[in-house]
Parts: structure tokens; C-alpha cells; sequence
């Protein structure tokens, strides 16, 4: 059975599926399912703070902006942002953890130190100080997620492959000769891609989550960028009379940090049954 | 003996995984060219006295002799100047610490209180309605922004029904006290409305860190249960006729503990990383105060000193929970 | 102007006098004939039971240093104004310069020479206030170069000022200054003795009183923590004695979040708020029942310091174009509902100097787009940095950013608190391409607006715009030797309108006081010049 069969039969994994997809749906056609698609940069300080109406959905913002167009288009920086930024990590810290795994010793030990010094203070406290001294952009925002989250999937990657090495079917592999490369991504990859592919989602999630605090401390795209995380610290100052425009942005990041989370958990029954009994290694991220 | 092989081999590498961090965070505060001096003498300093200023603190080496000075200072405990406020970073650290170990201690005591007890009963309730309206809250609770959470209670309980305040540590200014733990230190001077005043500061912001950490407890040990649950071990007492009772309690609750040790760290990590934007919320004059106002006036002494300061308690706190796990499972995983 | 102004002064600010059980308020004039104005009160008062309690404020800037002589704004201005005296103190509304620690002045009819006479003062460790404090002060405002330097240094040279005696001092300026006399107010006079008795390294005690205090004020330092703020005592012995009623202990906490700010008032915990709170806010509060507004006209006018140094910027066009590219009245009218009045020129038009009949820019895209295709240098993208905390400063930025990008401009916006930007606006290199934000009034004189903030002399400190106008400079400078108001007038009006023809800022409106206070409050003697957040006068009922 395929893949996407598989999922589809756990009602769990294929909501979240469900939603992202919508999500990613509704951020692409931004410009055509938005109302008031120019509010993205333009003002219209008559109609600030108004409540949601039938026609403003999600009311407006204190320059006047609608809430909702602007959200479908902060949609597009979140998902970039967290697509980007998870898969910039995966493509350095897999192939790490593969390596040192694999030829275990001082490389491998080396390489293990190195994510352990970036491991030392949880990810945001890094990703801060990063994304404060280089300043308020988003490439700066993918920069620091990126350069705090590759050491998760090292450290993952590397304890996987040392488990995988011992499994009689690769001891066998490279006794008949086969190449270490042959062996790592013939062999040992395939075996530990479910436990990758699950934590990507459940990383992407974590990762929208840290880069909506980023934003709402102020270090992500400056304005006017519909930035989830800064809407909500802009909507601070008119809270409590336009709690609207707090709790919009917010019930966004949590549909789809929800929805990646479930697809994970789906993702973890349907891929490898074997997980859902024992819970994860220690030192791996569980979520 | 495995304990002592695991603290030899620790002491080895803490202080070079710190030093690595040093070396880092060095680094990266480095990497956009300022010049902290000017921030220091003002906007009215003359040339001379900016260089003078420059020569004192040791702006006008190059880079690899700053950071071999500042390794050695830091070593003596003395993490610089702040370049803002002119104090000494570590004073302004350790004057912090304690409202943010505060907040840390009773968000974990209040996660692991409800949550171990939560994730048991969910185990030993499989599938009931019970267990999956628990599902649905810590699956809620991990997908929830910090942050945002934070606003939500501050918006229903100070604003709307005005049974909390809205901001701060306490309504004045703190009890003069030995530990710094202003639900302690009022306690022993006996000033009950203060301590009643400082429990209700502490309520919303306890509980916005709380609820992620919860989430996650109950879920590692509604897994652990169910594990040990299913494992031989268990089957064999049951089959020697122990009864459930005892079986649950003694065995299948230790590895569930055992389990949720293993998180402990990773809850740490995250109530630390949560602190930085519930402090910025609720106005906490704590360490995630500090870190947010560091950066935003460049402060790259404070960023300095405040990053050092979490990975030293981090990897102490890690330190711990390795040492409790050899203690309460010698047979290992 | 009209509103509800619902509370009960100790006296009238109108004739000087204070209604009280004992002891007149004679208030000073503002010409220089200074010397008959006293400000004297019948000897020590034991008050009979008046302490009202304590009085909280909620400010929108943290107090990170309480040293009265390296900061110079209103954001942090309560904690100079409550633990420090000065030889003189402005009260009231319109300003009024009142004789303080100083009894009376002699000035030499060159106007070079001024001599004051103490009174008999304490600090708040029971020593006399003498004229070493006085001498000391200056001095070490003048070493250290910051907070309001830049008010003495073009005539006050170090190690010119003398104690004659105990209780008379003499400052000898390089000059004739008119506003000398106006800008006094912000020379806090410390307890020399203490101060030196910390001095480490050269430092002129600095790092020991930015979190203590060495002053003579109504109230008494007693806990500091820069994180939440500072609580302070009333000091019962202090010279100008105490009404029949007055406040215990005050508190001013640090809060930047302007909602934690207004709920706290509306429950009760806060009793004030500082004078920047959102005009949204203001009105949402009118009809709380345990709060009361004060509305009052004030001498604040918004403005974009814009870098007149930096290309293109250095082109006037450029900056003409700017000017026609804010929405005016969508800021003031929509965003502000119309609680600001425009102001084409940086003088508050209630000031004398600001010209009457003054043209100012208008929203007009297509004067802009004409203004920006005169611009020789090429463009580039704009840096805003707008005040964080402060939520009309993002919005002005957000405003002039969709205008600029209308034009064909693009800006990013770099928010930040406000320490910080203070910290780099002397500094060429590091300030930003255009800062929204607010010139108040430190001391009732249109110099204030004018040369204090544009002369080229004050490049480095006022001077925050680095504009450099040989005209302007001319007039500015002639403006301040001349003594009577009338010959100074029509220099500065000549010089406001030099400002608004060279664009050397994007002059806004002049704002209203809009103070909040909880309704138990009485006695605010509300002055322009320290927002009401000086608090010997207040007590609560």
C-alpha cells in the first residue's frame, strides 16, 4: 500500500494533512482569496479597529488594514519561512549524522561536540542573539532557525545510523563489499527515513512556533509585512477593546502547528508502529 | 562505578562544550560592526575620550585578544560591563535569576504535579473518554505560541474578569529576603497578604508555562505506562500473582518516573525558552526580561553574559538528570 | 481648552497664590528682573496628620539609571524631578520660572554675570545644600558631557563658576544667554560630599548614583530596582515645606506595554499615567468611573527628525518630497480622532515665536512626486526608526513609509526603545534617516524648538538633525543674546519659517496633554514642562 494510502487510512494524520494542505492552498492563491488583497502595504486609517463584519471577516487593524487578507498573506511567511528553514537543517545535519554515525570515532565524536555546543541553550536563546545581531529580516530569521535546529537532526541522524549498523542485514551489506556510501544511502537511509520524516513535521510545527516568537519580539520582517507573530504583538496596544485582532493570528498558528503535530502523530503509527510503544531515544527531540 | 565513569567523563567535556559556547556566541555578536564604545561616553564625547574609552575596554584589540581576555574573565566569574546600564553584567544576572527560577520551579512543580498524575491515569484508562479529551488538550497545548497563550489569560483573567493583575512580580517592591523566591521570603516574614499578593502575580504566568510543559509530561508518561504495561516484566509479575495494584504502583510508576526524568531537561530547555516571551508579557523582572532588552540596545556584554549563564545552568540541570537516571535505574535502557 | 478637568487644585495657578492654612507661593516673573521674585514659606510646618498615602504612577520608560546628569528627556524625567532641586523650578500652565533652592539673583548689566543666593536647604543626609553642591553640579555635568549638556556648554566653561560663600555662587558665562535663566531648571544640584565620597576611577561618581541618589528633593529614594522602578519617601524637612495635605510615598514603575498600563489604572492599581497614552486609550477611559482625564493644550509638537547630512537627504528636494508624502490628516484625524492640532512649523503655534499665518505641507503626491524628480543623487531604501512603546511613533513610520512608496520610495522601519535611540542620536554615523517623535518643551522659550535643536552649533548634541543653516544660525544665535521678548520674536518667527522652507524636518501637530489619573487624585498643577509628574503639589483624597 502506498504511502498516501496509508495515511489516508489514519483519520488522525490525514486531518492535519487535510489542513496544511489547505493552508498551503490559501497562502498560495493569497492574492485572489483576500478581500482587500493591497492592505498588505496600503493604509486606510477611516476604518482602524473594526470589529469583524461581513466585510471585514476578521475585522481591521489600527492602520485600517483587513485582518484576514493580511493573514492569508502572513500565511506565506510562515510556511516559507518554516519550509525553508526545517529543510536547511535537514540537508546539513542528516548528512552529518550519516557520516559520523557511520565511521564513529574522533569524526564522529568531533562532529557530535560541535552540536552539543549549539545544543548548550535552548534553540530560541540562540536563534535571538543570531537573529537580533543581524537584524529584522527574514532571511535573518531563517539564518538563525536554520543554525540552531541542524544539530537536532545531527545528533538524531547520528543515533539512528549507530543502531542501524548493527542490524545483521548492514553488517552483511559491507561484508559482501558494498561502498560506505552504497551502504549509508542504500541501506541505512532508508531505514531511518521514517523517523526523519516524522520529526520534520513535527519540527515544522516547533519551527512556525519559534519563528512567531521571533517575530512577536520583534525580530522578524519589519513592517508593514503581515508577519503572524508581529500582528499580535502590534494588537497588544489595543487589547482589551480589539481583541480580535489578537486572537486571529494566534488561532492561525495554532490550526496549523496542530495540524502539522497530528500529521506527525499520524505519521508515527502509519510509518514505524514500533515507535508508538516505546517513545523516542533519549537526547532526540520529541517534538 | 557507572556513576562515577559518567560525572569523569562529564567534567571532561562540560567545561569544553561551555568554552565552544563562549567561542560562539562570541562569534555571532561579532559578525555586524558597531561600535559599542560610542554607546558607552554619549553622544557628546570628544575623539580623545572615545579612544581613551576604546583602550580601557579593550575595543581597540583585535578580535582573537577580546575573546581570550573576555574567556579568562568570564572563568573569574566576571562577564564584563554592560555596555547600557554600566553595571556589571553578572551583578544584573544574578540580581535576575532569581524571579525567573522562581517562575521555572513552580511552572515545573505544577507540570509535574498534574501532569505525571494525568499521564497514569490516561494510561491506566486507555481509550476512555477520559484519555482522549487529554489527547486533545496536550495536543493543543503543544501547538499553542507561548506568547500568544500568555496574552489570552492575561486578556480573560486581568482584563475581562479582573481576578489577577496584569503585570509584574508583586505590587510594590519585593521582600527583603534570603532566597529570592518572594513566595519564600514573605512566607518567613510572615507578611501573609504579601504572599497572597505574590502567589496571585505568579498564577497566569505559571500557568501559561506550565500548560506546554504539562503537555508534554503527560503525554511521556501516558507512553511510559502503556510500554511498561505491555512488557514481559509486567506480565511475569502478573503471572506470579502479584496483584495489579502493587504492580502498578511499584514497577510500572518507577519507569514511568524514569521516563519522565529523561524530559525533565527538555522541559527545562523549553520553560527557559518560553520564560523569554512570558517575561516580555507580564512585565517579569526576570532573566528573559533581560535577554530582550539586551538585544534590543545591542547590548553584546549582556548577550554575552545572559547566553553563558543558561548553557552553564542548562548542562547543570542535564548533569542531574543524567546522574538521577544511572540512581533510579542502575540496569540502564 | 475645555474638558473635563475634574480636580480641585491646593491653589489657582493663575495669580501665584496658593490657598493653604499658612505661607505664600509668589511666583517669579520671567524677565530677567528676577531679583524681587522670592519664593518663601513661614518657617517649618508640622503637618497635622496630612500624609494622603501612597501615589503610583505607571510610566511608559523604565528608569535604568537614576543619575540626574547623564539623562535629559521626559520619559525618565520623575525621578530628577521628585529626589533633586534645582536653584529654580518651572510650575504651572502657561510656565512660570519660580526662585527654588535659590533665593534671589543678582545678574551684572552685561548680562555675563550671575549671582545666587541659597537658601537655607537640606539634603536628605541632613547636610546643608552650599555653593560647592551648586559648583559641583556643573561641573560635573560639564565633565560629563551627556543628558543636558548641551543647554551649558556653549557658555558655561568649566572651572568658571565660584563659591563666593557658603551660600552664594556665581556663574560667569562666555556670552549673554537668554534662556540661561529657563534652562536652569535641568542644572539638579547633588550632594557633593556623597557623590565624591563614590567616585571610582574618574568616574564623577557615576557608577554609584545611577541606582542611588544624592539630592535635596520633596522625596527621598527608598527602593530602586531598574527592572520595575523607584518608590521614594516624602522628606518632611525639605526647604519649601508642605501644604495641608500631600502624598507618603510615590512609586513610578516602568511598564512598556501600554495596556498593562491603562487596565492597571482602571482597576485601581496605578494612580497616573505618563503623558504619552494613546489617544484611544484616553477616550475609552473617559467614561471609567474611577478615572479621571486632564486635558490640557501642551507645547509638544511630533515631528520626523530627518538627517539633513546623509544623501539624499543633504538635497532639499528630497526632503520637500518627504514632506508631501505624510498623510496628515489621516494621522491626525483618523488615527488621533482629532485630539491634535496641526502644526505646520516646530514652535507650538500657543508659543510666542511661532509665525502665525505659516504654510506648511499638505498630503499632496503629486507635489512630492515633483519635489522627488528634482533630486540630483540617487535614491536608495530609508531607514525609519521609530520609538518602541510609543505606539503614534510606529504609526507615523508606517504612514510615511505608504506614502513614501506611492512616491516610488522605499523604507524599512527599525522600531526600538527609546534609551536606544537617544543613545545615537548625537551620532552621525549610527542615527537614522528619519526618527518620528516629540520635541517637548524643557523649558518655556521658542529656543527650545529652534536653535537649541537646529543651530549647527549644537551639531553632536541638540542638534540631532545635523542641519546647517548660515541664516538660521545668524538668527538663532542673535535671538539668544537679546533680552526682550519683543526683538526676539520676529527672529525666531523668520527662523521657523526658514525650517519649514528648507524642510528641515516633517513637522506634524502640536499635541494635548491628555493626563489620567484615578479619580481620588486632587492638587495636579499640571506644567508642560515635567508632565505633571512632579509630585510635591498632589495628594489624594
Amino acid at each position: 500500500m502506498s504511502l498516501l494510502g496509508r495515511i489516508a487510512r489514519d483519520r488522525v494524520a490525514l486531518a492535519g494533512l487535510i489542513v496544511i494542505a489547505a493552508i498551503a492552498l490559501a497562502a498560495i492563491f493569497a492574492g485572489q482569496l483576500a478581500t482587500f488583497p493591497q492592505d498588505v502595504d496600503t493604509y486606510h486609517t477611516a476604518q482602524r479597529l473594526l470589529p469583524p463584519s461581513a466585510v471585514h471577516w476578521f475585522g481591521t487593524n489600527q492602520m485600517g488594514g483587513d485582518i484576514y487578507s493580511r493573514l492569508l498573506f502572513g500565511a506565506r511567511i510562515t510556511l516559507v519561512t518554516a519550509v525553508i528553514a526545517v529543510a536547511v537543517s535537514v540537508l546539513i545535519g542528516v548528512p552529518m549524522g550519516l557520516v559520523a554515525g557511520y565511521w564513529s570515532g574522533f569524526l564522529g565524536d568531533l562532529l557530535m561536540r560541535i552540536s552539543d555546543i549549539f545544543l548548550a541553550v535552548p534553540q530560541i536563546v540562540l536563534a535571538i542573539a543570531i537573529a537580533a545581531t543581524l537584524g529584522p529580516q527574514i532571511q535573518n530569521v531563517i539564518l538563525a532557525l536554520s543554525l540552531t535546529y541542524w544539530p537536532f537532526w545531527a545528533r538524531l541522524v547520528y543515533a539512528e545510523t549507530r543502531n542501524a549498523k548493527s542490524e545483521i542485514y548492514i553488517e552483511a551489506a559491507i561484508a559482501l563489499g558494498a561502498s560506505p556510501w552504497r551502504v549509508m544511502v542504500l541501506h541505512i537511509l532508508p531505514a531511518i527515513a521514517p523517523s526523519i520524516i516524522i520529526r520534520t513535521s513535527i519540527g515544522l510545527g516547533g519551527t512556525i512556533l519559534t519563528a512567531s516568537a521571533l517575530g512577536f519580539l520583534g525580530l522578524g520582517p519589519p513592517p508593514p509585512s503581515p508577519e503572524w507573530g508581529r500582528m499580535i504583538a502590534d494588537a497588544r496596544a489595543f487589547l482589551p477593546g480589539a481583541w480580535w485582532y489578537a486572537a486571529a493570528p494566534g488561532i492561525a498558528i495554532l490550526i496549523l502547528v496542530m495540524a502539522f503535530n497530528l500529521l506527525g502523530d499520524g505519521l508515527r503509527d502509519v510509518l514505524d508502529p514500533r515507535l508508538r510503544r516505546h517513545g523516542s531515544p533519549k537526547g532526540a527531540s520529541f517534538d | 562505578m557507572r556513576l562515577l565513569g559518567l560525572i569523569a567523563r562529564r567534567l571532561i567535556w562540560v567545561p569544553l562544550t561551555l568554552l565552544g559556547l563562549v567561542v560562539l556566541v562570541f562569534m555571532v555578536s561579532h559578525v555586524v560592526p558597531s561600535d559599542p564604545a560610542r554607546i558607552l561616553a554619549g553622544e557628546n564625547a570628544t575623539t580623545a575620550q572615545l579612544v581613551a574609552l576604546r583602550h580601557e575596554y579593550g575595543f581597540d584589540r583585535p578580535l582573537p585578544v577580546q575573546l581570550l581576555r573576555y574567556i579568562v574573565a568570564v572563568i573569574h566569574g566576571n562577564m564584563g560591563i554592560s555596555l547600557y546600564t554600566e553595571t556589571p553584567v553578572a551583578g544584573e544576572i544574578w540580581r535576575r535569576l532569581p524571579a525567573t527560577m522562581e517562575l521555572a520551579f513552580y511552572s515545573m512543580l505544577v507540570a509535574v504535579g498534574l501532569g505525571v498524575p494525568l499521564g497514569v491515569a490516561a494510561a491506566l484508562n486507555r481509550n476512555s473518554w477520559f484519555d482522549h479529551v487529554l489527547r486533545v488538550v496536550t495536543v493543543s497545548g503543544l501547538a499553542i505560541a507561548a506568547f500568544w497563550l500568555a496574552i489570552l489569560l492575561q486578556l480573560l483573567f486581568s482584563m475581562w474578569l479582573g481576578v489577577t493583575p496584569v503585570q509584574g512580580r508583586i505590587s510594590d517592591f519585593g521582600p527583603s529576603g534570603v532566597t529570592g523566591f518572594y513566595t519564600i521570603d514573605a512566607a518567613l516574614s510572615g507578611d501573609w497578604s504579601m504572599e497572597i499578593d505574590v502567589l496571585r502575580h505568579l498564577a497566569l504566568p505559571v500557568a501559561t508555562l506550565s500548560f506546554p510543559a504539562m503537555a508534554t509530561i503527560v503525554r511521556f508518561t501516558r507512553a511510559g505506562v502503556i510500554g511498561t504495561l505491555g512488557s514481559f516484566f509486567v506480565d511475569y509479575q502478573r503471572a506470579m500473582g502479584i496483584p495489579r495494584r502493587v504492580t502498578v504502583w511499584r514497577y510500572v510508576l518507577r519507569s514511568a518516573l524514569t521516563g519522565t526524568l529523561t524530559q525533565i531537561g527538555l522541559v527545562f530547555g523549553n520553560l527557559l525558552a518560553g520564560a523569554v516571551v512570558v517575561e516580555a508579557v507580564f512585565d517579569w523582572p526576570g532573566l528573559g526580561q533581560f535577554a530582550v532588552n539586551s538585544i534590543l540596545q545591542s547590548d553584546y556584554n549582556a548577550i554575552l553574559g545572559f547566553t553563558i549563564y543558561v548553557g552553564v545552568m542548562f548542562v547543570a540541570v542535564n548533569l542531574l538528570i543524567d546522574i538521577g537516571q544511572v540512581v533510579l535505574d542502575p540496569r540502564g535502557r | 481648552m475645555g474638558g473635563r478637568i475634574a480636580t480641585s487644585c491646593v491653589g489657582a495657578a493663575g495669580d501665584g497664590m496658593i490657598g493653604g492654612s499658612d505661607g505664600r507661593f509668589v511666583l517669579g516673573r520671567r524677565e530677567l528682573a528676577l531679583g524681587a521674585a522670592t519664593l518663601s514659606l513661614a518657617g517649618a510646618r508640622t503637618a497635622l496628620a496630612g500624609g494622603t498615602g501612597k501615589f503610583v504612577t505607571a510610566n511608559n520608560n523604565s528608569y535604568d539609571t537614576l543619575d540626574p546628569h547623564v539623562v535629559f528627556d521626559i520619559g525618565r524625567i520623575a525621578s530628577r524631578l521628585n529626589l533633586y532641586d534645582a536653584l529654580v523650578r518651572w510650575t504651572d500652565d502657561p510656565p512660570k520660572l519660580n526662585m527654588w533652592l535659590a533665593e534671589k539673583v543678582d545678574i551684572s548689566p552685561d548680562a555675563l554675570s550671575y549671582t545666587f543666593t541659597l537658601k537655607d536647604a537640606k539634603f536628605h543626609d541632613g547636610s546643608p545644600v552650599t555653593a560647592d553642591d551648586v559648583v559641583y553640579s556643573i561641573e560635573r555635568i560639564l565633565a560629563l558631557k551627556k543628558g543636558a549638556y548641551g543647554l551649558f556648554s556653549s557658555v558655561v566653561n568649566p572651572g568658571t563658576t565660584k563659591a563666593i560663600d557658603a551660600k552664594t555662587v556665581r556663574f560667569t558665562l562666555t556670552k549673554p544667554y537668554a534662556v540661561f535663566m529657563a534652562v536652569l531648571p535641568e542644572m539638579w544640584v547633588v550632594n557633593s560630599k556623597m557623590v565624591r565620597a563614590h567616585e571610582k576611577g574618574g568616574d564623577w561618581g557615576g557608577g554609584w548614583l545611577a541606582s542611588h541618589e544624592a539630592g535635596s528633593g520633596s522625596f527621598r529614594l527608598a527602593h530602586y530596582d531598574p527592572a520595575v522602578g523607584f518608590s521614594a519617601n516624602r522628606f518632611a524637612d525639605h526647604f519649601a515645606g508642605w501644604g495641608p495635605k500631600y502624598l507618603d510615598q510615590v512609586e513610578f514603575l516602568g511598564i512598556l506595554e501600554v495596556a498593562s498600563r491603562v487596565l492597571g489604572l482602571e482597576k485601581g492599581e496605578f494612580d497616573a499615567l505618563d503623558g504619552y497614552t494613546p489617544y484611544d486609550q484616553i477616550r475609552r477611559m473617559r467614561g471609567k468611573p474611577n478615572v479621571q482625564i486632564l486635558a490640557k493644550p501642551s507645547l509638544r509638537t511630533m515631528y520626523f527628525i530627518i538627517h539633513n547630512r546623509r544623501p539624499p537627504l543633504d538635497d532639499v528636494n528630497m526632503r520637500r518630497a518627504l514632506c508631501y508624502a505624510f498623510d496628515y490628516d489621516g494621522f491626525i484625524n483618523n488615527l488621533l480622532d482629532g485630539s491634535v492640532a496641526r502644526n505646520a512649523g516646530i514652535i507650538p503655534d500657543p508659543m510666542w515665536g511661532a509665525p502665525k499665518d505659516l504654510q506648511g505641507y499638505t498630503y499632496d503626491l503629486d507635489k512630492a512626486k515633483a519635489a522627488l524628480a528634482k533630486v540630483k543623487g540617487s535614491l536608495r531604501t530609508l531607514t525609519i526608526n521609530a520609538l518602541g512603546g510609543y505606539p503614534q511613533s510606529g504609526q507615523a513610520a508606517e504612514l510615511l513609509q505608504s506614502g513614501l512608496a506611492k512616491i516610488g520610495v522605499t523604507a524599512t522601519i527599525l522600531s526600538q526603545p527609546w534609551p536606544v535611540v537617544d543613545a545615537k542620536l548625537g551620532n552621525e554615523k549610527l542615527s537614522a534617516d528619519l526618527i518620528p517623535l516629540w520635541r517637548s518643551a524643557y523649558f518655556a522659550d521658542p529656543d527650545n524648538w529652534t536653535g537649541y535643536i537646529y543651530n549647527s552649533k549644537q551639531i553632536g548634541r541638540g542638534n540631532s538633525s545635523f542641519f546647517s543653516n548660515a541664516r538660521f544660525d545668524e538668527l538663532t544665535d542673535k535671538a539668544l543674546v537679546l533680552v526682550k521678548q519683543e526683538d526676539r520674536q520676529p527672529l525666531y518667527e523668520e527662523a521657523s519659517r526658514i525650517l519649514v522652507d528648507q524642510a528641515a524636518g516633517l513637522f506634524i501637530y502640536n499635541t494635548n496633554y491628555y493626563g489620567a489619573f484615578d479619580k481620588r487624585v486632587r492638587g495636579v498643577r499640571y506644567c508642560p514642562i515635567g508632565d505633571a509628574q512632579d509630585m510635591r503639589w498632589q495628594w489624594l483624597a
